[in-house]
């Protein structure tokens, strides 16, 4: 045990020697942290936020800014033609609607008008302002259409004896259908359904775990880069003319890793609970079940890529695009939720996965050890499977 | 010239004959990109959108035409790609499907809806305002919000239809020509006939054109593929100011001031090395992503004008990274953390528009910013006049990080004879 402690303390040396690493321990995840939990979702106002440039100052667009304004799933906001174009250059915003000088309810009565709605090319929000948008012209333009039929209507039922009794049909029409469109009855009754597994979504929750999880996986993949070096400038030979056993040697390594994850995890923990409020409940052991499962299944990984790699350069990039590509697979970046059904399934068998579903089952969804105890048998399982490969095909020279 | 050139090249072959550069230069955009795609379901969906079969149950148990139009709708030639519909039997089996999670929605059009709307033949309406039931599952906002959205077209075309023929019989009727049993009998055909027309014309129409003002393509790779592309190759450039610390701790940058070539020869010929293998580095990860996703970049002589000029600003970073670092090993570490700083800050990972306004005002310093600026532009179908500005602050930023770098590499001996 001596010699484990040894080899672990030795570890730790060499690693914290770079001060490079505590950007890696704690600088970036707390950065990422803070950045996309504080930014992605408003739990104030859902609605997707997008610039309205008004340079009719009409009473139609007075209109269309109002049925916007009571839009369900987008928020306008009113801003200058310079500044809304060069926030959307910036990809500060990611639509501006246009509403060009002359659109007003005569013009639009003679002649289908334009509006332009400039938006970033391949965004989401983009796609959900255009239908927000598109709803509320439809609702404006209601009564301008009315007044129109009703006109071409009275023409041929009627006949006009001249353009202005034409045009007094015209405008009467026009304000019996503003009326009308006032009153419209609901007949839309809209429920949310009771779903047997709801996704609870909470942006500083999914986004301080999700970080976590991220940078913790990609310094305990990185563990193949501690055996490599060892291995590499030799000393890993010359530890063995020593009585020491390779399961010792391993032992040490894995567990120093294993135990400076862990203290990571704490304090990126205690920094969400402080900082970002996440609500981490009450059961430490539920906690604890999470950190010891999830760390050993990465280290188990790390151990396994040691059999791949060569050097310890190549462990590193290989851990920063093997962790990347992992946590934003299992959900760490964004909702496992919101992925195509099929990916959700396919993505079950990566260890992130499990530890995210973990995780988010402690903190939104309040359970206790008996919650977790899936997730952690799961990653025991892979760190199992992963430990039994790494060190059957190590090379220890 | 010529030497500056072999310098350039003997650095680029070292580079691009590491398996751990491969890696990070052109693996790890790649995955991530593909991972990225196949999480949006850009590769399941028939569209480039990512929004596609949206599943909902649909439950019709009006007899009137209304419910028929409705249920015409959401199984329409035009909605084929965007929906998924499910034709239910009852409400509860509609219900439960959403309750599994298994619909987006659920919408029940009940009894009596068409007649509540539609004047029967004598010109009344069952009088009663019978509502459609629209079931949100709370797991899927976006999608149920789309859902609504086509309901509610749908609605406002009805509401249209109906108010367009009252306002035409009350109109006519006031004149006096028409009896109120021919209004009333009219009442319907025109409603319908309206709703049809009214659907087809609408008086203000939506132009979608992106931010350069061409027609919007929607495909959400166009912004992820450049992202990673514009991340990793800052992993390339500080790796490639790694090797002017390795060469000088090895030795064979000493012993190449032995030779007839001048120290800017030498510098000028990292320098270029970097360059040249950002360059390769984009050149590499935009063909393969053309060919394997079949994305479009656009105008081809702006891609290349802005692979230049991010190739250009992001060297000179990696020059800079150099000059502060004492060994190589700290260049790769510095370049790794910064690569990942750059990243969130230029909008690698996350869309801008959702990130507060400072990170964005922040991310100017970062060629992924403005990189990203220019390959999306050009996507959405921009030109070269509408890229001028990222590409000017590329260049300036380039040129002011070489300018620096190259001071301080003379100031500390880097390359001096």
């Amino acid at each position: 045990m001596r010699k484990m402690i040894a080899i672990a303390l030795k570890d730790l040396r060499i690693r914290f020697s770079n001060p490079m690493e505590w950007a890696f321990f704690l600088i970036l995840p707390v950065f990422f942290s803070l950045i996309i939990g504080g930014s992605t979702g408003a739990p104030a106002d859902s609605r997707v936020g997008f610039y309205v440039v008004d340079e009719a100052q009409t009473s139609l667009s007075t209109s269309l800014v109002d049925a916007l304004n009571a839009s369900t799933s987008v928020r306008p906001e009113l801003k200058d033609r310079q500044e809304a174009l060069k926030d959307l250059d910036e990809r500060k915003v990611s639509a501006v609607l246009l509403l060009p000088a002359g659109l007003e309810w005569d013009a639009i009565s003679t002649a289908a008008q334009s509006v332009e709605l400039r938006q970033l090319a391949g965004n989401t929000n983009a796609f959900v302002v255009q239908q927000g948008v598109q709803a509320a012209l439809g609702e404006v333009s209601s009564a301008v259409q009315i007044a129109s039929f009703s006109t071409q209507q009275g023409e041929q039922l009627v006949g006009f004896a001249s353009q202005a009794e034409r045009s007094a049909w015209f405008s009467q029409a026009l304000s019996l259908a503003q009326t009308a469109l006032q009153v419209t009855p609901n007949r839309v009754l809209e429920t949310i359904a009771d779903v047997a597994d709801p996704v609870q979504y909470d942006p500083k929750t999914n986004s301080s775990i999700g970080q976590m999880i991220t940078w913790v996986f990609i310094p305990l993949i990185g563990l193949s880069g501690m055996l490599a070096y060892e291995r590499q400038i030799g000393t890993l030979r010359r530890l063995f003319t020593s009585p020491t056993s390779r399961a010792v040697y391993l032992g040490g390594t894995i567990i120093g890793m294993v135990l400076t994850a862990m203290l990571q995890m704490t304090i990126l923990i205690a920094f969400g609970k402080l900082v970002l409020h996440v609500n981490w409940g009450n059961s430490v052991l539920a906690i604890a079940m999470m950190l010891v499962s999830s760390t050993l299944a990465a280290a188990a990984l790390g151990t396994m890529l040691g059999t791949l790699v060569k050097t310890e350069s190549q462990a590193s990039g290989l851990s920063i695009m093997v962790g990347m590509v992992l946590a934003m697979l299992g959900g760490c970046w964004y909702p496992l939720e919101l992925f195509p059904q099929t990916v959700q399934t396919v993505v079950r068998v990566l260890p992130t996965t499990w530890t995210m579903q973990g995780m988010l089952d402690i903190t939104l969804r309040g359970q206790g050890p008996s919650g977790v105890v899936l997730e952690m048998l799961v990653l025991f399982g892979f760190a199992l499977v992963f430990f039994v490969v790494g060190i059957w095909r190590f090379k220890y020279e | 010239m010529k030497k500056l050139f072999i310098i350039a090249l003997k650095d680029m072959k070292l580079i691009f004959r590491d398996p751990t550069a491969l890696i990070m230069m052109l693996l790890a955009p790649f995955l991530i990109t593909l991972g990225m795609g196949l999480i949006t379901g850009r590769f399941s969906a028939n569209t480039n959108s990512g929004i596609s079969n949206i599943p909902v149950a649909i439950v019709n148990q009006d007899e009137g035409e209304l419910g028929k139009a409705l249920e015409a709708v959401f199984s329409s030639d035009e909605l084929a790609d965007l929906l998924e519909p499910t034709f239910a039997a009852t409400p509860a089996e509609a219900r439960q499907l959403v309750e599994a999670d298994q619909a987006s929605a659920a919408i029940i059009i009940p009894q009596g809806f068409s007649a509540s709307i539609i004047p029967d033949e004598r010109g009344s309406t069952s009088g009663e305002t019978v509502q459609i039931s629209f079931i949100a599952n709370s797991n899927s906002p976006t999608y149920s919000g789309i859902l609504r959205s086509i309901l509610d077209a749908f609605l406002t075309q009805v509401e249209v239809g109906r108010i367009g023929a009252e306002v035409t019989l009350s109109q006519v009727a006031q004149t006096g020509k028409l009896t109120p049993e021919l209004a009333a009998q009219l009442g319907a055909v025109l409603g319908t006939q309206f709703g049809q027309q009214s659907a087809q014309a609408q008086p203000i129409q939506l132009e979608n054109t992106t931010a350069s003002g061409a027609a919007v393509k929607f495909d959400l790779l166009m912004y992820f593929a450049p992202g990673m592309a514009l991340m990793f190759l800052m992993f390339t450039v500080s790796n490639g100011g790694r090797t002017l610390l390795l060469e000088n701790r090895t030795g064979t940058l000493p012993r190449m001031m032995q030779t007839p070539t001048t120290s800017a020869q030498i510098l000028g010929g990292k320098l270029l090395g970097i360059f040249l293998t950002a360059i390769a580095q984009l050149a590499i990860l935009i063909g393969s992503t053309t060919l394997l996703f079949r994305l479009d970049w656009g105008e081809p002589l702006g891609v290349i004008l802005l692979i230049l000029a991010a190739a250009f600003a992001a060297s000179g970073w990696g020059s800079f990274i150099a000059t502060f670092s004492k060994t190589p090993a700290q260049v790769a570490n510095l370049g790794s953390v910064i690569m990942l700083f750059f990243g969130l800050l230029g909008g690698s990972f996350f869309d801008m528009s959702q990130l507060p306004e400072w990170v964005s005002t922040l991310g100017k310093i970062t060629p992924n910013a403005w990189g990203l600026q220019g390959f999306t532009t050009l996507a959405g179908g921009g030109t070269l006049r509408n890229i001028s500005e990222p590409l000017l602050a590329l260049l300036i930023m380039g040129i002011i990080l070489f300018a620096l770098a190259s001071i301080w590499m003379r100031r500390r001996g880097l390359v001096r004879k």
